[in-house]
């Protein structure tokens, strides 16, 4: 036994392969190469770490059963043993159990979340809101520290000075900036902005994780007010950039989202201001046109057009004027001929009558004046007081004095006798 | 600048202010308003340009703290929000 038999190739082989599979081993390494074809009863694959590396094998059903698709880059925790394919004398860890680890796990736990949501219907496009077009109130979601919050601040102040900035510092990395970010968005939300920023700046992707936290992205899709997202600098997409209603690459690029510029919106104003002045130069220009269309019609270039009518009816009417006119007039003037003959009759005679009346007035008062029947020897025969009129020869005793009146003077004389005649 | 019993333009938000104003100036393209009409829409136009200017350059940004505290850069932050 002093000497031992040399082995064949198989045997040593074999030896090996004992050898190797007697020790289970934890590894960790980066899935450097992968080969899954279909049909091929394992999945092959490489894991290294820079200075080493090493050929895996995981059998089909056990690969499908770890519910992990690797790809390379994958950091990867495997469970197994080394073990020799004896016919090619090469070495191999089988794996028996696989996990990704490290950013490789959260990516796969950020999928599965992300398939989730996504089958909740939250990422639909449907959801995704429109921004505001001129939002007065922006709310920023962010670390109160660092360079992103001011981006946003730096970039809106430039670019859109007219909303007021209202800002929810929260805490962004570790173990509690979910619930704190959460708790921001809630406050955002409650202070009724046009829109939400919810950013970050940039950091490895195990920073940007408390974005993929499902109560952030639940968080985001609740949030009453639209939401941009600039989470990281990375082309990593968050939970959160997934859920909400935009999502950009940088905070930067958030705030340049959220708002136009004041320089394209004075732009536009200025037009705006040149369209305004200029229809109404047209509107009065058309209005001019068409005055002056008008004044170019008939009706005003030649008045008769519009008057004559009218002045068919003064004709007419003017007609009937002097129709009716001079034969109110011709009958007006016979009548005043008439009156004026029957005045001119009637004139003289007013005036010859009382002429003529005096004479006969006169005459007769001539007849009637005892002064004339006086001169025609007539006497009479006044009493003792020179004014009784003797007109009875019973009103005078004899002897009483009378006074005669004759045409031309008095007669004193005495009563000798008083005898009745009649 | 009150006129059509129209909000004062200095009292209407940006947008809502923006929006009446090219609504107006699309009435006034469209050529189917009557002159007066056009001249009061015309006015208001006016208002509402002049409110939106005003804005645009007097626009200083508002920056207020609803949680934490802002650390300092060369931004300077109102007190306190309400």
């Amino acid at each position: 036994m002093s000497e031992e038999r040399a082995l064949t190739v198989t045997e040593a082989m074999n030896a090996a392969k004992r050898a190797l599979e007697s020790v289970s081993l934890r590894v960790i390494g980066e899935v450097s190469e992968f080969n899954d074809k279909p049909g091929y009863k394992a999945a092959y694959f490489t894991v290294c770490d820079g200075a080493a590396s090493m050929p895996c094998l995981m059998w089909r059903d056990v690969y499908v059963a770890s519910g992990i698709e690797l790809r390379c880059g994958a950091l990867v925790e495997l469970t197994g043993a080394f073990s020799a394919y004896v016919p090619k004398g090469r070495m191999q860890f089988v794996v028996r159990s696989l996990a990704l680890a490290g950013e490789g796990f959260l990516r796969m736990q950020v999928a599965a979340l992300a398939r989730k949501l996504e089958s909740e219907g939250l990422m639909s496009p449907d959801r995704k809101r429109a921004l505001p077009t001129f939002p007065g109130r922006i709310a920023v979601v962010t670390s109160p520290r660092g360079k992103a919050v001011h981006d946003v601040i730096r970039t809106l102040r430039r670019r859109y000075p007219l909303a007021e900035l209202m800002v929810a510092g929260v805490q962004v990395e570790g173990t509690d900036a979910p619930a704190a970010i959460v708790e921001g968005m809630r406050v955002a939300d409650a202070a009724s902005p046009d829109v939400i920023l919810l950013v970050r700046g940039g950091g490895s992707y195990e920073d940007l994780m408390p974005f993929n936290a499902e109560e952030v992205a639940r968080a985001v899709a609740a949030s009453r007010a639209p939401v941009v997202t600039g989470i990281g600098h990375e082309p990593d997409t968050s939970i959160s950039d997934m859920v909400s209603d935009l999502s950009v690459s940088t905070p930067t690029a958030a705030a340049e989202a959220c708002a136009p510029s004041v320089d394209d919106v004075a732009g536009r104003l200025e037009k705006l201001s040149r369209l305004l002045g200029g229809a109404l130069a047209h509107r009065v220009q058309v209005a001019r046109h068409g005055l002056r269309r008008l004044l170019e019609r008939p009706v005003f270039a030649d008045s008769r057009v519009v008057l004559g009518p009218a002045a068919q009816t003064v004709d007419t009417l003017g007609g009937e004027l002097r129709r009716a006119i001079p034969e109110r007039l011709r009958r007006d003037r016979e009548r005043l001929t008439y009156v004026r003959k029957s005045l001119a009759g009637v004139g003289p005679r007013l005036v010859s009558h009382p002429r003529d009346l005096m004479a006969v007035a006169s005459a007769r008062l001539g007849d009637l004046s005892p002064l004339g029947i006086l001169g025609r020897g007539y006497a009479v025969c006044y009493g003792p007081d020179g004014r009784t009129v003797v007109k009875s020869v019973d009103s005078i005793a004899t002897g009483e004095k009378v006074n005669v009146r004759v045409a031309d003077g008095r007669l004193g004389c005495v009563v000798e006798t008083a005898e009745r005649e009649i | 600048m009150q006129d059509e019993g129209g909000v004062p333009a200095e009292e209407l938000s940006f947008g809502d202010a923006l929006k009446e104003l090219e609504t107006i100036v699309a009435g006034l393209e469209s050529g189917q308003l009557e002159l007066e009409d056009s001249l009061a829409r015309y006015e208001r136009g006016v208002a509402l340009l002049r409110a939106l200017q005003a804005k645009l350059s007097d626009a200083e940004q508002k920056v207020t703290t609803l949680l934490g505290e802002l650390e300092a850069e060369d931004v300077p932050v109102a007190a306190d929000g309400d």
